[in-house]
Formats: structure tokens, sequence, C-alpha cells
């Protein structure tokens, strides 16, 4: 396949984009559905610019992130430790293998109306939210990463003498890290998705889910989809500048995977 | 036969240790029963629900909906997938535009969605249907670029036609990452579905019944209905996704089980 170089994919996606303003210009301008409900680049623009200028958007965005980020890192916390035992020890991983498997099925948002009643309206349930929906893919893929580090490196670690300690810092966990990456990325997206829907149902007054909910009330579909195009934005500048840089400076310079291209 | 009870005992300890937990909790706790039933009221809850048939009818309006809105997701990704694998004007106009899109929740559209298709089962569909496209496209589109171009020239050496080529060398060739991506699909739009139900007011329906539960408070409800919706999901990778793939790619010998 042809590698296309960097300026060539950001002027096709600007071409495309722009396509697709048009197209999406023409079917508000058609009249399918009324005007409030289908508005105009223009008019999406101008909510986007008003709120970006008078601060709304930023205070919206800080307190998505704020509760994205605090869940996510409560689950890197719990996540990459359990994963870790449930790798080297058999018998944590008898434990805590079948509760695993049985939760993690469940669908994050299923759990909002319960812990609506257990931890109230606002921060805490959206946080809460968040970390169980980010936890299992850390857990899964940790516990993964470990189990697959190469037998021979553990071996010959151990061959020359390396004690616990060392083994740990020096094979294990270098070995098991394109895994944990790849874990949280997974959780990264998942807490994405929880924390809209969180606070889309766990209405609190502040955060990008809620604003895009409360809009509707009323009609205010320019806001809407204003607050869409930063979810957007946010979600791929976390995946493109976190995690990618993440990788390239781990595990691709050790030589362990690819870097991803783009 | 000792053996089988003793990884029989084994596989239940967590549970049962989980479950004296939760009662210690429920019991001594700083919640009420109300918020924090107890074991036995949660399984007595959840027998009665089952016996009188009101979770099986929410379930089965639940996977209803799950299963219309996967075979839109997987007719408009598959083909949109193979499209852009096979054209490249279709590529350069699509690819930004779904790499663009993907990373947004399909639940963020919730609300657009209710007002334009107002609420109930429509909207409820259409958004997890798109939701669940976004993979299934990406996987086709890589599948459709992965096929070996030695496959296709030999295949075209040999003088198969359009259709040919297609049929019996594209679409094979592509199957593994079809499948991983109907698979991520499915998984998303099961996710999304449950909340898309609280938010569009269906009638029937799992994530309706835990909504409309916390009105009365009825955490035990709340509770089994989670169960049920954990029953499905691990019944939906395990008897559909597994047997599918055991039937096609690995039997083909295309990947390892």
């Amino acid at each position: 396949m042809k590698v296309k170089s960097r300026g060539r994919v950001i002027l096709g996606a600007v071409i495309s984009v722009g396509l697709a303003c048009l197209i999406w210009e023409g079917f508000a301008q058609s009249g399918v559905f009324p005007r409030a409900l289908a508005p105009s680049i223009v008019v999406i623009g101008s909510a986007l610019g008003r709120m970006l200028v008078d601060g709304a958007m930023l205070r919206h965005t800080s307190y998505t992130l704020y509760r994205v980020v605090s869940g996510f890192v409560l689950a890197g916390l719990l996540g990459v430790p359990l994963g870790i035992l449930m790798g080297r020890f058999r018998r944590v991983e008898r434990f805590f293998l079948p509760l695993v498997s049985v939760l993690m099925p469940i669908p994050s948002l299923a759990w909002v109306p319960v812990f609506i009643l257990w931890f109230g309206l606002g921060n805490a349930a959206t946080i809460a939210l968040v970390f169980y929906a980010a936890s299992f893919p850390v857990i899964f893929n940790t516990w993964t990463g470990v189990r697959s580090v190469n037998r021979l490196w553990i071996r010959s670690a151990e061959a020359m003498g390396a004690n616990e300690k060392v083994l740990f810092q020096k094979v294990v966990l270098p070995g098991a890290l394109p895994f944990v990456i790849t874990g949280f990325r997974q959780a990264f997206a998942r807490a994405w998705i929880a924390v809209v829907g969180g606070e889309m149902i766990a209405a609190t007054s502040w955060g990008l889910g809620w604003v895009i909910f409360d809009s509707k009330e009323f009609l205010n579909t320019d806001i809407m989809l204003a607050s869409l195009a930063i979810i957007g934005v946010v979600g791929l500048g976390f995946e493109r500048l976190i995690f990618q840089t993440l990788e390239r400076r781990t595990v691709a310079r050790w030589g362990m995977v690819k870097a991803v291209a783009g | 036969m000792r053996r089988a009870l003793i990884s029989l005992a084994e596989l239940a300890a967590p549970f049962v240790v989980v479950g004296a937990a939760w009662q210690a909790f429920s019991l001594l706790g700083p919640f009420p029963a109300k918020l924090f039933p107890r074991v036995e009221t949660i399984i007595e809850t959840f027998a009665r629900l089952i016996a009188d048939g009101i979770l099986p009818i929410h379930a089965l309006h639940t996977v209803l909906r799950l299963i219309s809105a996967f075979v839109l997701a997987a007719a408009v990704g598959v083909g949109l997938g193979i499209i852009m694998g096979r054209h490249r004007w279709a590529e350069d106009f699509f690819l930004p535009l779904i790499s663009i899109g993907n990373p947004i929740p399909g639940l963020a559209y919730a609300p657009l969605f209710v007002l334009w298709f107002g609420l109930g089962n429509l909207p409820a569909v259409l958004l997890v249907g798109f939701a669940a496209a976004f993979p299934i496209v990406l996987n086709t589109w890589t599948g459709v670029k992965a096929v070996k171009e030695i496959w296709i020239r030999a295949a075209e050496a040999m003088g198969a036609g359009d259709r040919q080529l297609f049929w019996s060398v594209v679409l094979p060739g592509a199957l593994p990452y079809v499948l991983t991506g109907l698979r991520i699909g499915l998984g998303r739009a099961w996710r999304v579905l449950v909340a898309v139900e609280m938010l569009t007011s269906v009638s029937l329906g799992l994530g309706w019944l835990i909504f409309g539960a916390r009105e009365f408070l009825n955490t035990d409800v709340m509770l089994a209905g989670i169960a049920v919706i954990g029953i499905v999901g691990l019944a939906l990778e395990k008897l559909v996704f597994q047997r599918l793939e055991q039937l096609t790619v690995v039997r083909w010998g295309m990947m390892q089980a």
C-alpha cells in the first residue's frame, strides 16, 4: 500500500469534510426538517464561536474532562496492579477472573440508575460510572499482557540472577506494556462513552453530555451540534496526542510494536 | 468426580465471597435496605420477575431491538466498507468522515435523534445502528484492503470475472476482518442500546425497566435487570460470535481458535 504524505491526508480530509458540510447545508435548506431541527452550518458555527468566546464551552469541557480523567486514573490505579497480580499468581487469577468475566459484558450505563441512588446526582455518580467502564479493559489487557510475556525472557533473567523485584521491573512490566497501552486505549474509548451518557442521565449542571441533553428542551439544535463537534475533537485529541505519543515513546521506541501511522 | 467438584467449588468461591461481602455491607453499611437490598431479596425479586414473565418480555424487546439495529448496521457497514475498499473515490470521501465520527460516542446523538425521529423504537434502532456501523465499516474496509494482491492476480490470471473475484476471493479474504468488525459493532450496539432505551422512553426494554425502577427506589428490580443484561451480553459473545467464527474463518484455517 502506498503511504500518503501527511499534508495530502489533511488536504483530503478538509475536502471531504467540506463536501459533507455542503451536503448538510443542502439538506438543511431543503426543508425536510424544520429549521430549528436542522440548522444551517453558519448557525452551528456561530453557536460554537459564541460558546467558545464566552467561556461556556470551556467550562463544559473542563467538567467533562475532570470526570473522565478522575474515573480513568482510578481505573488505572486499580486495573494495572490487579491485572499484574492476576497474571503472576494463579490464586488471584482463579478468584478474580470469574468475577471479571461476569461483570465485563454488562454495559456500564446500565448501572447509572443504581449509581444515582447510591451516590446522588452529580460528579460522584459519573466518576464511579467512568471508573466501572474503564476498569475492565485495563484489568483484562494487563492480565493478558503479563501472561504473554515470553517465558524465555523470564527464565533467562532468572538464570542471570534477577530477583523477583528486578524481574518485575525489567522484564514483566516492559513485556506487558504493549497490552497495557492497548487496554488504556480501549478503556478511554469506553470511558468517553460512559461520561457522555452519565452526564445525560445523572444530570448535573455542567458537562458536554449535559449541555446536549439540556438543549433538547429548548430545541437548541445548534448548541447540540456544536457540543458534538467538541466531543469529537476531544476524543480524537486524546487518541492521537496522548495514546499514540505514549506508544511512540515507549513500546514503539523499544521496537516491540510498529508505530501506527497518522 | 472429585476433581469436578473441586473445580466447581473453585468457580463458585469468588461469587460466594462477594455475596457475603454484599450481604454484610447491606446489613451493616450506611445504606438503607431499600437502596442496598440483601442478597436474598435480589434473588427473590429475580425469580419473581422471571416467573411473572416481566423480565423475559423486557429482555425479548431489547434483543429484538438489538437485532434490528445490528442488521441495519451490518448491511450498511459491510456494504460501505466494501465500496470503500474497492473504489478510490469512495475511500477518499468517506474515510476522513468516518475517522472523525468514530470517536464520538453514539449516545451523544441521542437527544438529536429524539428531536428528529420522536420518542420510541425508531430513534432507538436508528441510533444504535448508527453507533454500531462505524467499527463495521472500518474493519470491512481494512479487510478488503488486506486481501493479498497475489490472490487477486492469480484469480484474474485464471480468468475470474469481476463477480467471481468478489465472491470467491475478496469476500472470503476479508472475512476475518469483517467478523471482527461485526463483533466489535455488536458489542458497541449492546452497550449503547441499554442507555438509549433510558433516553428514548421505549415502552418495553431492559434499559427502560431499570430506569423506571429508579422512580420507586426498587433497587432489587434494577439489580435483577442488570443481571439479565449481563446474561444476555455473555450469551451474545459466547453463543453467537464464537460459534460463527468457528464455522467460518477458523474452519477455513484463516485464524486460530
